[in-house]
């Protein structure tokens, strides 16, 4: 009886929280592009979330190329099909992994690092100050970080996989000795408009999660010492959560394009 | 008698089981300061809180002259907080943002000023809360992260005066401040009442503040507020949990 109780207050809590982000969502869509249209506030997050993101998305995206065109190369080497190493290595990359990583890492840093800045400006009470002015939090705060993150993250995620392609060809040529040109092309070849498209439109998809997720977290703070931290690890499984569960939503419609 | 700015009639409030009010019923009059006592988290921020709409409440009517203001739209509620300004307990000044922008903060939102013209608005409010450029030439451009908690408190009133509000609450303006930090705060609310008629209401646990600061006094107490009086008449109360706990506090 005590799980089943447990188990209905969890979902019950659950389906407040999407409510709540959705409604988050919703009132940064509808009360974000008005003027002033906070242009500065944007550009500033775009500064914060993507331009400092640029290390660790060259990092992840380079070394996750080059592991995997390393296992698929081994698998493929067993069946003689060492040749067709830059056809699966893009339809896997481009398609699945350089997105959904990238989400996984970066948007949870995008994330949990607004988490961590609207948290302390709500136990501060910045956010009821802001409101006080007669000013309103969701475009002064949100908005600017839901759109940054929008268009931040598609951004790393090409970055991402030109470093991936670089990796995977890196691999290609010193471990099976591909030459960097063939790689490239069947690489390229395989590649039709849908799987970018897939692949932007999980981006921007993942972008916009990450940004509402750590902005609704930081909203919801509760106030003490520990609030922040709490409030900043639960951005972090629920971001991740969100991004597998979109992914494998998109998936399931661009697999089938 | 002056017309009432807030009038909160039955109000009932309550954050989960915590009920923080049931029934309660408070006034405050066009030019008086109102000072609101009260054990800490008997919900005595929450008062302020409902009256500017940061909150709503469960039940009963926040009035600011005339209007619900449970019922107000956007704008509506944009308005009454242009002319209600609010000094947080920690001042709650922008982090991210100089004093200079953060005394702006209304100005920016509100109106059309240039910057030249906002500039000279936060000087003149910096010195009304004796932070003027005598006492400091870099005030302007010198973050929060480098002000003391007194320095805070100015800022942030200077911050809530800059668009000339009819009203100011104040929460615990005082606490954490040294006696002569506390003595200036005071004067300063005293000094608005006086120069530019602002009407005050401040949550304190200072009653020596509260003493020297207030029209009325009003007591927090059972969720409601049983004992709202002048100062000489609620000094003169002869009710024990009054008694208690001004008698604590002073002591």
């Amino acid at each position: 009886m005590a799980q089943i109780e447990r188990l209905g207050s969890l979902l019950t809590g659950l389906i407040v929280w999407i409510g709540g982000v959705g409604r988050m969502l919703g009132q940064a869509v509808f009360r974000g592009p008005r003027p002033p249209f906070g242009g500065d506030d944007i550009g500033y997050q775009l500064l914060q979330t993507g331009v400092r993101s640029l290390p660790t998305a060259t990092l992840m995206s380079g070394f996750i190329g080059m592991i995997f065109s390393w296992q698929f190369g081994e698998a493929l080497a067993a069946f003689g099909a060492v040749s067709t190493l830059g056809n699966v290595a893009a339809f896997a990359l481009v398609r699945e992994l350089v997105p959904s990583i990238i989400a996984v890492t970066v948007g949870a840093k995008m994330a949990t690092g607004m988490t961590a800045e609207l948290g302390s400006m709500k136990v501060t009470e910045q956010i009821d100050a802001i409101s006080s002015l007669g000013a309103d939090p969701i475009k002064k705060l949100v908005w600017p970080r839901v759109v940054a993150s929008t268009i931040a993250l598609p951004l790393l995620v090409v970055w991402g996989n030109v470093m991936a392609l670089i990796g995977g060809m890196f691999i290609g040529h010193v471990v099976f000795g591909l030459s960097y040109g063939f790689f490239y092309n069947s690489y390229i070849d395989e590649l039709v408009m849908w799987h970018y498209v897939g692949c932007m439109v999980k981006s921007i998809v993942f972008g916009t999660l990450a940004g509402i997720i750590g902005c609704y977290q930081g909203f919801n703070t509760q106030f003490g010492t520990e609030a922040v931290g709490v409030a900043t690890t639960e951005t972090v499984v629920a971001t991740t959560i969100a991004v597998v569960v979109a992914d494998f939503a998109l998936t399931t419609i661009f697999v089938q394009v | 008698m002056l017309e009432p700015v807030f009038d909160l009639r039955g109000v009932a409030k309550a954050f989960g089981e915590n009920v923080v009010y049931r029934g309660m019923d408070l006034t405050v009059r066009r030019g008086e300061t109102v000072t609101v006592i009260g054990g800490s988290g008997t919900g005595k921020s929450v008062c302020l809180k409902l009256m500017i709409g940061l909150m709503s409440a469960d039940a009963g009517e926040v009035r600011f002259k005339g209007q619900d203001v449970g019922e107000m739209d956007a704008t509506a509620l944009s308005e009454l907080r242009r002319s209600v300004g609010m000094v947080f307990q920690g001042g709650a000044l922008f982090d991210s943002m100089t004093v200079e922008r953060n005394v702006v903060y209304g100005l920016r939102e509100h109106t059309d000023m240039t910057e030249i013209k906002m500039r000279d608005r936060a000087v003149e409010c910096l010195d009304l809360v004796g932070l003027g450029l005598d006492f400091d030439p870099d005030i302007l451009e010198k973050m929060p992260a480098s002000l003391s908690g007194g320095m805070k408190k100015r800022v942030a009133l200077a911050r809530s005066i800059a668009l000339k509000p009819d009203v100011i609450l104040y929460d615990e303006p005082t606490t954490g401040l040294d006696p002569p930090n506390c003595d200036r705060i005071a004067k300063m609310i005293r000094k608005l009442q006086a120069e530019l008629g602002i009407t005050s209401v401040v949550v304190t646990h200072d009653i020596e503040t509260a003493w020297h600061i207030s029209d009325r006094i009003a007591m927090l107490l059972d969720r409601r507020f049983p004992y709202v009086d002048g100062v000489k008449e609620f000094r003169a109360l002869d009710v024990p949990e009054v008694r208690d706990f001004t008698r604590r506090r002073i002591g």
